[in-house]
């Protein structure tokens, strides 16, 4: 029997897309646009140089990029993100050691229901301080978030930063370090996924995702072990941590037998397979119950240690 | 029904329940009492809900509605007064309830070092949900965190309440982390992990008092340094608890004592998990008491179980540490240690070796090959061999790996996979992505291996890259559903236990069915026959119609007739018994196969037996050309009267024919001689074709030309006849002896391999007995079929009534 496909109709982000390097340029190798094909349809046809536009910022500058506008020069595409109503974006640059693999770029509209954060910390003599955020409608935790900053070690941020492994926390309200707790609460932000963005100089950054409930990110996340450490020579990842608005905990008690994946098998495989990103919407091996999917290898260590994935 | 009282719903009781309720859910009627007010819930994951990368929601075990399904009282909050064990009962705050069997699974406690201030508020003990819970509270505000003891549990309370927020100091006695689980180089690394993270750290440290005026406000070590405390936790170690068990009067050492079934010194009494001492053991960690909860289920069932003390391996549930320790890893006489660094990395890993098994070993850093580690540990494995590459893990002893995917994951879309059906791979991932997620739904779907089933190992891959681990490769596909085992499972057992008749296979081999199905009981009958052919006799019942009735049924129920030719040879006679025999029976259509010989079709099923007896007077026997056994060996005309022939072709399949005859094999078996490398008798495409040449003979085997085309693969050359004549015997012996029933040759080659059975051919010894074994099963076999049923079983082919005969009269 087919899997009913509950899909929330608001979800926070509206594009993903992910550019690969090819004869210095940046050029489009995936992305689920969703309905908008006009703005599909320009990407499809838009290159970056290094510097150039968003994803070739990320690029040149070696971080996460903020868009909190898209508008021409800066953005290539405005026009065509004007007419499909997407109004801001973040282009997240993925390294493994000095070479550029691909730029992760997403997409959102501005309206007062969707609420959400991308934030990126940046480490500042042992503390780890925004760097940029885009918050949607979630204004007052916009502002807290700004002025906060936080110990390595502690809260979502410090704690990515100190063990450089994604880290997802289940109830933000409660528990992403006390400074933020409350007014996260009350921006309805439930889940924090965060995940270590190492660039060719200087300390990590660190991505982090937070999810409302009105307007997820997505309701399915997973973060998958590749190193070495963890599955030996194989190259196969391991799944330590994940939840599902469908499945509840992914996790595999102690004593289970550990969820694996080998190189190319199924869409996880795929990424530990090529390094890339993947992106799909309607592909088979998208667990049942979901639409689309997002998985971002990270790259540490001369090795692909992490793959984080989420589904909606 | 007979009443269990359980006293503690911790992990190793509610595994208890587990194994009791599904075995038997009618044998006890259950009340659970437990001083919390919930139930079975993952203890060990209390750490991660502390840091809030879980929630207690996520490591419930057993919520309210696994209860009521189990119909198990639950009597959650209420503290026991007592136990009387003169009259059986149990006595709650709330009432008393009477057992016929009682479990206390009472837990363990805290250990409370005595110091000044321990009682203070703002000082907690780190065992259950109320306590991190307590901690997730204090945390909210900040500040300062000291945690006393630097075990397993003070480590992971230290990291939870760092995540929170809070500055954590880590006071810990002994001079490095985690010193019961890890030697100094470990324990250092852990603790520069945990530095990282913001964490102090002090060893050698000894608490003197927790000081503050209402409250914790700090800790006061010895030396006279304080250390600003918001929030203490006290984690230093935990005892069995035994209040319980005291008080009613049973065995207490340090914990509650227990036999091997769980039983305390009631025998109507058990105790389970870290409340018991067995042994002079003590029990922290899951492993142990998840066996003790079998033992026990056992034991309340009166089923014999045992429970025995097993080493454990540890692992740290701090994100970002890397940590495993297995077995013992102290110093001593007689032990030698293998030790791995690499500074860059962060990576110790250190085995111990006594003798030559490895006793112990201690990993930071990388602990991929932890478990392989502490398998070798278990099962005592010798491991002299590897020692020199043995730090380097079960990767290194077998040699790396490819990705074997990426070929199939690379395949473009319009890529053909089944070449029967002319199926691409897109075809068949659009199959998966409308919901074709198994090897039968793409066959069901698209055809694809539904044929020849070659491409069956590809469809699957194509599966895996498109489905991840949500495909599981099917393991050995059992003979089918009335066993679960495969063919060469069943062909081994057959031969290793002796089983010679049906029956025994049934028995031994655990059929689930009386005696087989119609797929199972061919394949059987065949392997017993093989294997057993002087023991076993041939089961008629096992064998398809056409077999049975040693006539090929034709799709208007009439069957066809082939008398044997031997290599394509006939004469005058026969060709005018075969036409008589035309004549008399009426057989509509006459026609020469490719196989050389001449085909009767159309002939009544009662005309059978005699048809046959009238051909058997000419001399003429069954041509088996619905066998699964040696149907036709096609010739040339060689020497005799060709002008490039180089041997007697005919003589040598005349031969062959005479030998091979009759025999039973997994499928049916086609040869070919050639005189010379023209080839016209095709030889390269049967199971065996022979083509001669000046020198000798060439033997190809494994060819076929029917759903898939197979040339033959060289299997070697010979000078003589006679050598031919022994390695195709040889061939047909082994392919017998090995095949799974209904593999062609190709099949069984390409699975064993050609080189396998180069070997086995080239080897005399091997070569004779198998000529020897083939010589032993056609003492029997060797024989017709058509004259035997002619003779003695002419009554079973005639019509049961004649019909035709009764409307008449």
């Amino acid at each position: 029997m087919e899997t009913l496909i509950d899909t929330e109709t608001r979800t926070f982000i509206q594009v993903t897309e992910y550019w690969v390097p090819e004869d210095g340029k940046l050029k489009l190798a995936g992305g689920n646009y969703g309905d908008l094909e006009g703005f599909a349809s320009a990407s499809g046809q838009t290159s970056f140089e290094k510097g150039e536009g968003l994803p070739g910022r990320a690029w040149a500058e070696a971080r996460p990029v903020v868009f909190k506008s898209l508008t021409a020069p800066e953005f290539l595409r405005a026009d065509a993100a004007k007419a499909a109503g997407l109004t801001s974006a973040v282009a997240v640059p993925l390294f493994d050691g000095e070479t550029l693999k691909s730029v992760l770029v997403v997409l959102c509209s501005d309206s007062e229901e969707r609420i959400g954060a991308i934030e990126s910390w940046r480490a500042d003599d042992g503390l780890l301080m925004l760097d940029d955020g885009y918050y949607g409608a979630a204004r007052h935790f916009e502002f807290v978030s700004q002025h906060t900053h936080f110990p390595t070690g502690q809260g979502l941020p410090g704690g990515v930063f100190a063990a450089m492994t994604p880290i997802l926390m289940r109830d933000l309200g409660a528990s992403y370090a006390f400074v933020r707790a409350e007014s996260a609460g009350r921006a309805g932000l439930t889940t924090g996924l965060g995940l270590p963005i190492p660039v060719p100089t200087g300390a990590p950054y660190v991505l982090t995702l937070l999810s409302a409930r009105g307007t997820p990110i997505a309701r399915r996340f997973e973060i998958w072990d590749a190193r070495d450490a963890k599955v030996g020579k194989a190259n196969e990842a391991e799944l330590i941590d994940g939840i599902c608005a469908r499945d509840g905990p992914l996790w595999t008690a102690e004593g289970d037998p550990p969820r694996r994946v080998a190189a190319w098998q199924g869409l996880i495989g795929r990424v530990l397979g090529t390094g890339l990103p993947v992106v799909e919407k309607g592909a088979a091996g998208i667990p049942g119950g979901y639409d689309s999917m997002v998985a971002v290898p990270i790259h540490s260590k001369g090795e692909l240690s992490h793959i984080v994935a989420w589904y909606s | 029904m007979k009443k269990l009282v359980v006293i503690g719903a911790g992990m190793a009781s509610g595994r208890v329940l587990e194994h009791l309720t599904d075995a038997d859910p009618d044998a006890y009627e259950i009340t659970l009492f437990n001083a919390e007010t919930r139930g079975n819930y993952n203890r060990i994951m209390l750490s991660p809900v502390l840091s809030g990368e879980k929630t207690y929601a996520e490591i419930v075990t057993h919520d309210s509605d696994w209860y009521a399904a189990r119909n198990v009282d639950c009597r959650f909050g209420e503290q026991i007064v007592g136990i009387d064990r003169e009259t059986k009962t149990v006595m709650g705050e709330h009432g008393p309830v009477p057992y016929d069997k009682l479990i206390i699974a009472t837990g363990s406690a805290p250990f409370i070092i005595p110091v000044p201030g321990k009682d203070l508020p703002g000082v907690i003990s780190y065992r259950d949900l109320d306590d991190t819970n307590a901690m997730i509270e204090a945390s909210a505000k900040g500040g300062n965190a000291v945690v006393i003891g630097g075990g397993l549990l003070g480590l992971e309370a230290a990291a939870g309440l760092a995540l929170r927020g809070m500055s954590v100091t880590v006071v810990h006695l002994n001079g490095h982390l985690m010193e019961r689980q890890l030697d100094e180089a470990a324990g250092y690394l852990l603790r520069k992990d945990l530095e990282a993270k913001g964490i102090s750290v002090r060893t050698q440290a000894t608490t003197r008092a927790i000081i503050g005026d209402g409250r914790a406000e700090a800790v006061l070590l010895e030396g006279d340094e304080t250390l600003p405390a918001d929030l203490v936790v006290m984690a230093v170690g935990i005892r069995p608890e035994t209040r319980l068990a005291t008080d009613a009067g049973l065995e207490v050492a340090r914990g509650i004592e227990v036999n091997a079934q769980m039983q305390t010194s009631d025998s109507d009494i058990y105790a389970v998990g870290e409340c018991v001492e067995f042994d002079g053991n003590l029990f922290g960690l899951v492993a142990p008491l998840y066996d003790q909860a079998k033992v026990l289920a056992h034991a309340l069932l009166d089923e014999a179980d045992a429970f025995v003390v097993k080493d454990v391996a540890t692992k740290l549930k701090v994100t970002g540490c890397d940590l495993f320790s297995a077995g013992d890893f102290a110093e001593g006489e007689g032990r030698e240690d293998i030790v791995f660094r690499d500074p860059a990395r962060g990576i110790y890993k250190r085995l111990v070796i006594e003798g030559d098994k490895l006793v112990g070993a201690v990993m930071y850093g990388d602990t991929a090959d932890g478990t392989w580690f502490f398998g070798l540990i278990k099962d005592e494995t010798e491991i002299d061999d590897m020692r020199e590459t043995l730090i380097f893990g079960p990767a290194f002893q077998g040699g790396d790996t490819a990705d074997p995917l990426s070929a199939v994951a690379a395949l473009p879309r319009d890529a053909e996979v089944c070449g029967c059906n002319g199926i691409c791979k897109g075809t068949i991932t659009d199959a998966i992505a409308n919901g074709a997620t198994d090897l039968a739904a793409i066959r069901a779907t698209t055809k694809a291996s539904a044929s020849c089933g070659t491409c069956t190992g590809l469809v699957e891959q194509v599966l895996q890259v498109t489905l991840g681990d949500e495909f599981v490769l099917p393991t050995a596909q059992p003979v089918c559903g009335c066993c679960d085992l495969t063919h060469e499972d069943v062909r081994r057992l057959i031969k290793s236990q002796e089983l010679k008749s049906q029956e025994a296979v049934w028995q031994e081999l655990g059929w689930k069915t009386r005696n087989g199905c119609h797929v199972c009981r061919p394949a059987i009958n065949f392997y017993l026959l093989a294997d057993w052919p002087v023991e076993y006799r041939d089961d008629p019942q096992s064998r398809f119609v056409n077999e049975r009735k040693h006539a090929n049924i034709q799709k208007d129920g009439t069957f066809s007739v082939v008398p044997r030719m031997w290599g394509g040879i006939t004469n005058p006679d026969e060709l005018r018994a075969i036409a008589d025999a035309a004549d008399k029976y009426n057989v509509p259509t006459v026609k020469v196969t490719g196989g050389q010989r001449i085909d009767l079709l159309g002939v009544k099923g009662e005309d059978l037996p005699a048809i046959w007896a009238d051909l058997n007077k000419a001399g003429m026997v069954s041509g088996h050309a619905y066998s699964k056994g040696l149907r036709t060996v096609k010739t040339c005309v060689g020497t005799d009267h060709c002008r490039f022939g180089t041997q007697d072709s005919t003589g040598l399949g005349i031969k062959l024919e005479q030998v091979l005859w009759g025999s039973w094999t997994p499928h049916k078996v086609k040869l070919g001689v050639s005189g010379c490398p023209r080839n016209c008798a095709e030889s390269t495409c049967k199971d065996v074709g022979i083509i001669c040449v000046d020198s000798g003979y060439q033997i190809g085997v494994a060819g076929a030309a029917g759903m898939d085309l197979m040339e033959t693969q060289r299997l070697c050359d010979v000078a003589t006849e006679q050598e031919a004549i022994d390695v195709t015997v040889a061939f047909v012996q082994l392919y017998r002896e090995n095949a799974k029933y209904l593999d062609r040759t190709y099949k069984w080659v390409a699975k064993v391999g050609l080189d396998w059975v180069q070997e086995r051919i080239a080897d005399p010894a091997e070569r004779a007995r198998l000529i020897a074994a083939f010589e032993l099963s056609q003492s029997i076999y060797r024989k017709d079929p058509w004259a035997e049923h002619a003779q003695t079983q002419a009554a079973q082919y005639q019509p049961l009534a004649d019909l035709t005969l009764e409307a008449a009269e």
